[in-house]
């Protein structure tokens, strides 16, 4: 069973859908196709056809857990924790780490959530028709993903800004866009990008930036140990890739 | 270990009261380290293959290209954020004791300090001051920073760093007093559980005049509160 589509992002980008000429291969030349129903989804299957309906299959192929498999891994988690502090030197017995294991096997599972819920769960209620065509942004949404590498905490805000086109999305919604991607184990460019494509996707908007100001314990705490370093990304899609006066007014306007 | 200090403590101000005296400096000095340097890598495959575990029963893909080393990387990672365990206090402050005929504040503040917590295994971090009296005896500073490394960098409970701290410097240095403060951010708060983003917990360790004098006590916290 493949477990992990959503996170193929890379792989994904280098597959041919041989569709032509909507946007193939996970590459954003900046066009949000309206008619044609949207980029490629992170982690789809190849639709055939472009239309909302195959947005909407691409969405319900996210899941990859769910709350009885939760259940089920617990007691495998908990005896790795068991061996890691073992392996650290670490008395597992003592009162303070009794119950460890288990408390951390349930962290981490709590901070890999993302893997459990669907987008369109989500979002499915939440799209108005509003005759509204200027910029929306909701920022300094605090943000808390795992480092894929070091499994390790990164944790910043995220700024999101998007035109409209016809349909707004409820404001609660966007940060819990943003929940879903981060609380897995990430990559900052990739979420980033996920984040812009899902909104993408539900909403066909004019266009969408999404900024991620975070800090990598994994620099902090160990390697190069810097401790006031931050990493900034970003994506811009649509007009907000095109337009350099969107852009600049959508930076402007998350700057605190 | 963490134990072994804690009894260290509880003999401390059972026999002591709360004055720290010279009898206890030599005896208490035992052996902490539960852990050897040189036994790290042979440890590493029992915590990659844990990690590994880990990994596949997240519902991750370990075969996926950003996943494949990342079992060895977390494995070293978390050693490197226990490397507490490897040292001693005697190790580190054995040359850095100078004789000197000080007896005001000497105060160290805003040292970085990065721990994980014992319950959870999730990283808390902060800042820690401290302040001492010496009595005759003064240490090199950065051997206060790397006390607080030695002890922060294991599994702990923030209360229990703060003490080890406090009890570390007394017995190195037999000082007039020593205090110590931690504030710090608790992941397992933040990113998790009540999701406090904004909270900070703060502990302190007093002893000695730092204990008995409040006026004492008030200069520290004055000196050393933020600016």
């Amino acid at each position: 069973m493949d477990r992990s589509k959503q996170n193929k992002y890379s792989s994904n980008e280098k597959n041919d859908n041989g569709d032509g000429d909507s946007v193939l291969n996970g590459h954003f030349d900046g066009m949000v196709k309206r008619a044609a129903g949207g980029p490629q989804a992170p982690g789809a299957e190849s639709a055939p056809h472009r239309s909302t309906s195959a947005v909407m299959e691409s969405w319900k192929e996210e899941r990859t857990r769910s709350l009885e498999d939760n259940e089920m891994s617990l007691p495998s988690l908990a005896a790795a924790y068991t061996t890691i502090l073992r392996g650290l030197g670490e008395n597992p017995q003592r009162q303070g780490l009794l119950k460890t294991p288990w408390r951390a096997a349930t962290a981490m599972q709590f901070f890999t959530k993302g893997y459990q819920e669907k987008i369109i769960d989500v979002l499915n209620d939440a799209i108005f028709d509003e005759d509204h065509d200027e910029m929306v942004i909701v920022k300094d949404i605090d943000m808390f993903s795992m480092c894929e590498h070091h499994l390790v905490p990164i944790f910043g805000r995220v700024h999101i800004g998007y035109l409209p086109n016809k349909r707004v999305l409820g404001l609660s919604k966007l940060a819990r866009i943003v929940e879903i991607y981060s609380r897995r184990l990430q990559v900052q460019e990739r979420l980033t990008k996920q984040i812009a494509v899902a909104i993408t996707e539900a909403l066909q908007p004019t266009g969408v930036g999404v900024v991620i100001e975070a800090t990598h314990m994994c620099m902090v705490m160990r390697g190069v140990q810097k401790m006031n370093s931050k990493t900034v990304t970003s994506t811009m899609l649509g007009n907000f890739r095109e337009d350099p006066k969107t852009r600049d007014e959508f930076l402007r306007l998350i700057k605190s | 270990m963490s134990t072994k200090v804690g009894d260290i403590v509880e003999d401390f101000h059972s026999n002591n009261g709360d004055r720290i005296t010279d009898k206890m400096s030599t005896v208490h000095r035992h052996h902490e380290t539960s852990r050897k340097e040189s036994e790290d890598e042979s440890r590493l495959p029992a915590l990659e293959a844990a990690y590994t575990d880990i990994l596949r029963h997240l519902g991750e893909d370990t075969d996926r290209e950003g996943l494949l080393r990342t079992p060895l990387r977390a494995a070293k990672a978390i050693q490197f954020l226990t490397k507490g365990y490897h040292e001693t206090i005697d190790d580190i402050l054995n040359n850095a004791i100078f004789d000197e005929d000080h007896d005001e504040m000497v105060i160290v503040k805003d040292i970085d300090m990065f721990s994980l917590c014992e319950h959870h295994m999730v990283p808390f971090f902060g800042k820690v001051h401290i302040g001492y009296i010496p009595n005759k005896k003064v240490v090199g500073l950065s051997k206060l920073a790397r006390i607080v490394e030695i002890f922060s960098r294991r599994l702990q409970v923030q209360e229990r760093l703060t003490k080890q701290i406090a009890t570390g410097i007394s017995e190195a240095l037999q000082p007039k007093g020593v205090a110590v403060v931690i504030e710090a951010a608790h992941m397992c708060m933040v990113m998790r559980g009540v999701q406090k983003m904004n909270s900070r917990t703060v502990t302190s360790a007093m002893l000695g005049v730092y204990l008995e004098d409040p006026k004492t006590r008030e200069e520290f916290l004055y000196l050393s509160r933020r600016t």
